[in-house]
């Protein structure tokens, strides 16, 4: 893996977890990307302060991603800097490659992380949170940390292969089959936690509804707030609305 | 109730760095600090019950570029501290439980300005990081990044501070004030709350495939609840 020490390799894993350290309007995860890169650097431009200073400034331009696949662009990176160290690239690649990569790995990263494994992983949780609360944490934890720390590792890998191996990598982790995949389950899960909330409310209201009466308008709301959702309402807007009438009930 | 406090302070520093600034490896997660809030209040149960239904709620607003979405965190710290005071003291039924859950949403939205408030600032000490690499000291990279993070930390302790007396609060003096009637009527819009979550993770998870999927799940597992009550 070129001639980055291992050490140097274990310091920049373990800086990226702060990528969002300084999150800011303005350059977004820039001083993260420049943070995380800094032990690579120095260990490049060793004895060079105006070397090192200008490469820094490089990795202070805008940058943002999905934070969990920044490291296949960290690891890419740090590749092409040394490139740019022995003189065999021209150091404006380093930000035409990371400007390439970010919005489609934010995009990839977005589906998968908060469309797809994050549903997924909480409506286990809050599922099994009906065993018992220690329960439902670990399956959230779990369900959610394996894969996410196995991306980021494996995407650090894969960009300290190289250019083509971080685009490699994007292409064979079939991370498109898996956002579909997790999000079935998902849709199964939340299905069935619908299915439980809707059959308490069966019971709480026992007395005066028929069951069935019950469940379809359960799944009348859950359709009506899925078509909220759609047209932007926010789930805090619909809250507030609750809020509002059971305030008026006790002015009342 | 002192030592309570600072733990809960403590604890909603570290949930909060982990929401943006550090690991993000699901700590800030409303299941997990509505339990552990609920735990130091004396009522870990109590605090995994609002958590569980906090947790779903909010899943649709996605933290994608620019967007902050509202803040869980908070709102679990909140919940989580008045369901664990709440269930020691008045009790926890269906009333009490849709109105903690209503509550909370004022905090999500004001945790939500406070981070947009701490991304600004962070803006300023960007500028400041540049200003010192001219300079030529390196250094100011490292510097400026634990200021970052110290800023969220920080934030996040404040805040975990004011949401869980809020909680407290709420549910020593507000919720003692409500008759029975009221809490009749707060039970009766129970339901529609995690419905709401429900909903929530749906939307995220919605597909031409996934649709058909959600409501027969939905369906099937009314069913077999219905089938076994009965059969009990």
């Amino acid at each position: 893996m070129g001639g980055i020490p291992l050490r140097v390799r274990r310091k920049v894993w373990l800086r990226q977890f702060f990528l969002q350290g300084c999150w800011n309007y303005e350059g977004m995860q820039n001083l993260g990307f420049a943070y995380s890169i800094l032990p690579a650097l120095r260990d490049r431009y060793e004895g060079q302060p105006e070397e090192l200073s200008r490469a820094l400034k490089r990795h202070l331009e805008y940058f943002n991603t999905h934070p969990a696949m920044a490291t296949v662009i960290l690891g890419a990176a740090i590749r092409l800097e040394e490139s740019v160290a022995e003189g065999k690239a021209d150091p404006r690649a380093i930000g035409t490659f990371k400007v390439g990569l970010m919005g489609s790995l934010g995009a990839i990263g977005d589906s998968y992380f908060w469309g797809a494994l994050k549903p997924m992983a909480s409506a286990a949780g809050a599922i099994m949170a009906f065993v018992h609360p220690l329960l439902g944490i670990v399956t959230l934890l779990a369900l959610y940390n394996i894969s996410h720390l196995a991306l980021r590792f494996q995407g650090f890998a894969a960009g300290m292969g190289g250019e083509e191996s971080a685009v490699r990598f994007l292409k064979e982790a079939g991370i498109s089959g898996r956002t579909e995949d997790r999000k079935m389950i998902a849709a199964i899960l939340s299905g069935a936690y619908a299915g439980v909330v809707s059959s308490q409310a069966a019971t709480m209201f026992g007395g005066a509804w028929p069951e069935l009466g019950v469940f379809l308008i359960a799944a009348f709301a859950v359709h009506l707030f899925t078509v909220l959702f759609r047209k932007a309402v926010s789930p805090s807007e619909v809250l507030f609305l609750l809020l509002i009438m059971g305030a008026l009930v006790l002015w009342q | 109730m002192f030592w309570r406090f600072l733990l809960a302070a403590a604890f909603g520093g570290i949930c909060y760095l982990d929401r943006t600034a550090a690991f993000q490896v699901m700590l800030h997660r409303p299941l997990v600090v509505a339990s552990v809030v609920g735990a130091i209040f004396g009522n870990l149960a109590a605090g995994a019950q609002v958590g569980a239904v906090l947790e779903l709620l909010y899943i649709v607003r996605l933290p994608v570029g620019a967007s902050v979405p509202p803040d869980d965190t908070g709102a679990a710290v909140f919940g989580g501290a008045a369901a664990a005071t709440a269930s020691s003291s008045i009790g926890l039924d269906p009333g009490n439980f849709a109105a903690i859950l209503l509550l909370s949403v004022l905090c999500a939205e004001s945790g939500k300005i406070a981070d947009r408030f701490v991304r600004r600032m962070n803006g300023r000490i960007v500028h400041l990081t540049v200003d010192q690499l001219e300079k030529g000291d390196s250094l100011a990279v490292e510097h400026g990044l634990m200021a970052g993070v110290t800023l969220f930390g920080v934030f996040g302790m404040v805040l975990t501070l004011l949401f869980s007396g809020l909680g407290v609060s709420m549910a020593r003096f507000l919720l003692t004030r409500f008759g029975p009637e009221s809490h009749f009527q707060f039970a009766a819009m129970l339901p529609a709350i995690p419905l709401l979550g429900a909903a929530s993770v749906f939307s995220c998870s919605r597909t031409d495939k996934t649709s058909p999927v959600f409501y027969l799940t939905m369906g099937c597992v009314f069913a077999a609840m219905f089938f076994f009550r009965w059969l009990v």
